[in-house]
């Protein structure tokens, strides 16, 4: 029947007047977000790899073998070991090693924490300019809404690898193609951040301007607060559910942009690797049988892509009241 | 005595076409709705001025404009002598936002759900900088929860913590925090049960006699009107049928359309009561009937109706009661 | 005495949740006989519409039906399987929803929604059909049905499309029909309009109606019985004069105290203080003890079964005469 006055999802008692308040804690404990979390044996599967990843890339300077990026460290008669199971696999080489004696498993638990740091630092840069477009936009309407509204447009009809390119390529062709490594990271993270950020000032902006017309926003201009107050104060907080799911399914795109770009050839330097440089250089012994080369940072790769994935898949569902 | 609010020739004009894009493909024009058109009244210090009416009426639009959350397209709003339009009034004005809040419709959408009670209530205080220091504006939150009904201990609770009768409690605690003096209520109690609905008109009632409020009641629901109004105004299609003190209005209502509508209310007094049927709906109101717009459904209605707007005179805007025809 | 069209027995309902076992429907039992609108009247969250689910099987899960039974014309149909239950439904009862646009396909001419119940359900020609459907749209009252059968939803105004609707549910000739707030989405002066099409269209037919609805007045001018609900349970049932005028239940004379009414004067409306119960915290005994002003020793331990009390039953320990002479 059309309106069922039984609320299931809302079944907390209410409290008498002058009951004491529940903390936050409490609150996320009685949650229904974590029950259904606790339910989905692949959202804990996923949390539980993402942070085993997490865990072990923090750690990569205390638990690797060797520092893959001090050539102090590499021994060219070490070059070219398989696995440690394989016949000539030799200790401390636990994934065996590439053309430079490099140690796959050191480079691979560097190249992942690379490739954290850019997605996250890509991530929180298309977030901020996406979050704040969205919210000019959305709140002030009218022309600058259609001008931002626009240059989302155009933006959306070009594939975000394409753009990254082109922010990366100018950059380059700017500074002359000798970057040091930290401007290098920035500079590749600026070229996410302008990849991603429609999504997020789209998504920001709808939910902005349903935000704007409820009463508690009126109430708040009836006391006479300023546009920019009430857009930080009041707006800003109640929108903020949809972009965490965006977040995290954009830390998946951005890591794959990042591996992308480096694969490319535009984005990390062979000295300092990321994911996606190694699978780059691992690609050339592919077929002259070292494969552990390129194997394990594909691996690694894909494995931390899925797991984010399904984390960000099943919070969206979590989110969306139409699912449940 | 003078009048606290005064309402002149108020309109408010609403442009509804399409986007520039659609417009020139599809060869339209530029499309108007006149929500509200040369609507005045006047409310008295310490009474309940009530509006009335259906959907699209113009209702809420009014109300809004009043309290200044929408520009008028024409007319004027004067407030305790201070008008809410004129720019060289804008520093008494500023001085006024205080004396004047505004009571929601939905309990649920009216207050940040992220927001603790307490900081919900305090909000106004401090942005009139009314209350110096925490302990202070602490304990006057506690006070106007007392003041509602509710536990001073409420203030550490967030809004969906409460039903909807509490939540509207919370509303009127938080119109009361910058000691305002007039509060326009939209539909205050239309979301929400009967025997709740009665907490919250009976609470309004009880806080009019202690702090001696004006107010503004805007409804649908005439046996609510009745029940709280000093004086009630009727409104169809944007404009103002008729005023007059509520228990005339009541007695013998004199606008074709407002006798329609005491007739139309289901009430509890009308047991088994064969009912005189009511035709035809409200025109579409952005392009209403010309003359008076209530001339398609109205029995009197003759040539003159279909013409010529006819004038609020003496509490009532209709030609056939003006003329002597009804 | 003849069988009633629609016959419920203790019916239960009950929600699996992770917070255990919800019963929103406590045994609730009433009758509906052959042109008869009984009122289903109660506050959000009093059960009213889920019993209206429950009767047409379509209770959304987590919920069942999980005791009692539902008669239809004598035969059980709450023990029917889901395929079975869909051709009861449309065929033998009727449905009318707050919302026309829900029960309306907009993507479909309103001529072909009411010809295709009509085949699926009497097996009439598309001819024959189309012949009946012009009729069925007259008889609600649409002017020009020859040409507004040929309509989409959309170019019908509100109470035009809830008259659709109507015709709708009257298509297959029901013996039952379910209306599930109908007027509360419409204007005044069209709920007056749609109340009178509803009461001629079933004293017509012979067709019974359960009219779920929050409004006392709706049901005060429509119903022939009304039932009233509290906490998912039966407080008070009988004939509407009695129930509205000269309520037993404390429950219920709290509630036509509440209701502000177009014909008395009332300084304060009579308030029940609190609010209904939550269903996690339905408290043992009787569901209203807590906000009663009645209340004794056994309303908090023993809960009061239906009794008769002159023409209705009424669920309440007072009218227990066996209690009160103990």
């Amino acid at each position: 029947m059309s309106g069922q006055d039984l609320d299931t999802g809302d079944i907390a008692a209410v409290p008498q007047p002058g009951a004491a308040a529940p903390s936050r804690w409490t609150a996320f404990r009685d949650s229904d977000l974590l029950a259904s979390f606790l339910r989905s044996k692949l959202a804990v599967g996923a949390l539980i790899a993402t942070a085993v990843m997490v865990a072990l890339a923090l750690a990569a300077p205390l638990i690797s073998p060797q520092n893959p990026y001090d050539p102090a460290q590499l021994d060219l008669i070490n070059s070219n070991l398989p696995p440690i199971w394989q016949a000539e696999g030799q200790a401390p080489f636990y994934l065996g090693t590439d053309d430079q004696g490099r140690d796959v498993l050191s480079a691979v638990l560097y190249g992942l924490r690379l490739s954290l740091i850019v997605g996250v630092l890509g991530v929180l840069t298309s977030g901020i300019l996406g979050i704040a477009l969205g919210l000019v936009a959305g709140y002030a309407g009218g022309a600058l809404d259609t001008l931002i509204m626009r240059i989302a447009d155009v933006q959306l009809t070009f594939p975000a690898i394409l753009i990254a390119l082109v922010v990366d390529g100018v950059a380059k062709a700017a500074f002359g193609g000798a970057l040091d490594v930290g401007p290098l990271i920035g500079l590749i993270v600026v070229s996410i951040g302008l990849s991603f950020w429609v999504q997020y000032a789209r998504t920001v902006r709808s939910s902005v301007m349903v935000e704007k017309g409820k009463d508690y926003v009126q109430a708040a201009r009836l006391i006479g607060l300023s546009a920019p107050v009430i857009m930080v104060r009041h707006v800003l907080p109640n929108v903020t559910g949809p972009v965490f799911v965006i977040a995290t399914i954009n830390l998946a795109l951005a890591i794959i942009t990042e591996a992308t770009l480096s694969f490319l050839g535009t984005g990390l330097p062979e000295t300092m690797p990321s994911l996606g440089t190694l699978i780059r250089t691992g690609n050339r012994f592919l077929f002259s049988g070292e494969w552990w080369i390129v194997a394990f940072p594909g691996l690694a790769l894909a494995g931390l892509v899925i797991a984010i994935n399904l984390l960000g898949d099943w919070l969206r569902d979590a989110l969306n009241p139409k699912l449940q | 005595m003078s009048a606290y609010v005064e309402v002149t020739d108020l309109r408010r004009v609403f442009d509804v076409s399409k986007p520039w894009l659609n417009r020139v493909i599809e060869r339209e024009p530029r499309r108007f709705l006149t929500a509200v058109d040369r609507v005045g009244f006047e409310i008295v210090k310490g009474e309940t001025f009530a509006i009335v009416g259906e959907s699209g009426s113009g209702k809420s639009t009014v109300a809004r404009m009043v309290v200044g959350l929408l520009p008028p397209s024409a007319g004027e709003v004067r407030i305790a002598n201070v008008s809410m339009t004129d720019p060289r009034q804008a520093a008494a004005r500023r001085r006024l936002r205080a004396r004047i809040q505004m009571i929601f419709q939905d309990p649920y959408a009216s207050m940040n759900p992220r927001w603790r009670v307490g900081r919900i209530i305090a909000e106004p205080i401090r942005a009139f900088d009314l209350i110096k220091g925490e302990a202070a504006i602490r304990a006057r939150v506690g006070e106007l929860l007392g003041l509602v009904g509710l536990h001073a201990d409420d203030a550490r609770k967030y809004p969906h913590a409460f039903s909807g009768g509490q939540r509207q409690r919370i509303a009127i605690a938080r119109a009361l925090a910058s000691q305002a003096e007039f509060l326009v209520g939209d539909e205050p109690t239309s979301a929400l049960d009967v025997s709740v609905q009665a907490q919250i008109l009976n609470l309004m009632r009880d806080l009019q006699d202690r702090l001696g409020l004006t107010y503004l009641f805007i409804s649908h629901n005439l046996a609510v009107v009745r029940h709280m109004a000093t004086r009630v105004g009727v409104m169809y299609l944007g404009r103002l049928v008729e005023v007059a003190p509520s228990r005339d209005l009541f007695a013998r209502p004199r606008h074709p359309y407002t006798r329609m509508l005491l007739d139309a209310v289901p009430d509890l007094a009308h047991v088994g009561r064969a009912r005189t049927p009511v035709s035809g709906e409200i025109p579409n109101p952005i392009d209403p009937p010309p003359g008076c717009t209530f001339n398609p459904r109205c029995p009197l209605a003759n040539d003159r109706c279909r013409t010529e707007v006819p004038a609020l005179l003496d509490g009532v805007a209709c030609h056939a009661v003006q003329e002597g025809r009804d | 005495m003849t069988e009633p069209v629609l016959s419920v027995r203790d019916l239960t309902v009950a929600f699996a949740t992770r917070r255990g076992l919800l019963t929103a429907i406590d045994r609730v039992s009433f009758d509906i006989g052959r042109g008869e609108i009984l009122g289903v009247v109660g506050e959000s969250g009093a059960g009213k519409s889920v019993t209206g689910s429950a009767v047409i099987g379509l209770i959304d899960p987590p919920g069942r039906v999980a005791g009692g039974e539902i008669r239809l014309g004598g035969e059980r149909i709450d023990t029917l399987s889901p395929a079975e239950m869909r051709r009861v439904r449309g065929k033998r009862i009727g449905m009318i929803f707050q919302d026309p646009l829900t029960s309306l396909d907009p993507l479909f001419r309103v001529g072909d929604q009411i010809v295709e119940t009509l085949r699926t359900h009497t097996g009439l020609s598309a001819r024959a059909a189309r012949a009946r459907a012009i009729d069925l749209l007259a008889e609600v009252g649409i002017p020009a049905p020859e040409r507004r059968i040929d309509g989409y939803p959309h170019e019908f105004s509100g109470g035009m499309r809830q008259r659709v609707v109507i015709a709708l549910a009257l298509a297959a000739e029901p013996e039952l029909i379910i209306a599930d707030e109908p007027t509360t989405a419409l204007d005044v002066s069209v709920q007056a309009q749609i109340i009178t099409l509803l009461k001629r269209l079933c004293r017509d037919h012979g067709t019974a109606v359960m009219l779920v609805t929050h409004d006392m007045g709706v049901i005060a001018e429509a119903a022939d019985r009304v039932a009233v609900m509290y906490a998912g349970r039966l407080a008070e049932i009988g004939p509407v004069a009695s129930v509205v005028r000269d309520p037993h239940h404390p429950y219920a004379v709290g509630l036509m105290g509440a209701i502000p009414t177009l014909s008395q004067d009332a300084d304060r409306l009579s308030q029940i203080p609190g609010a209904m119960p939550r269903l996690t915290a339905i408290p043992p005994g009787c569901a209203f003890n807590p906000r009663c002003p009645k209340v004794f020793a056994r309303c908090r331990v023993d809960r009061p079964e239906p009794l008769p009390v002159g023409p209705s039953r009424v669920a309440c320990h007072l009218y227990d005469k066996a209690a009160r002479a103990a």
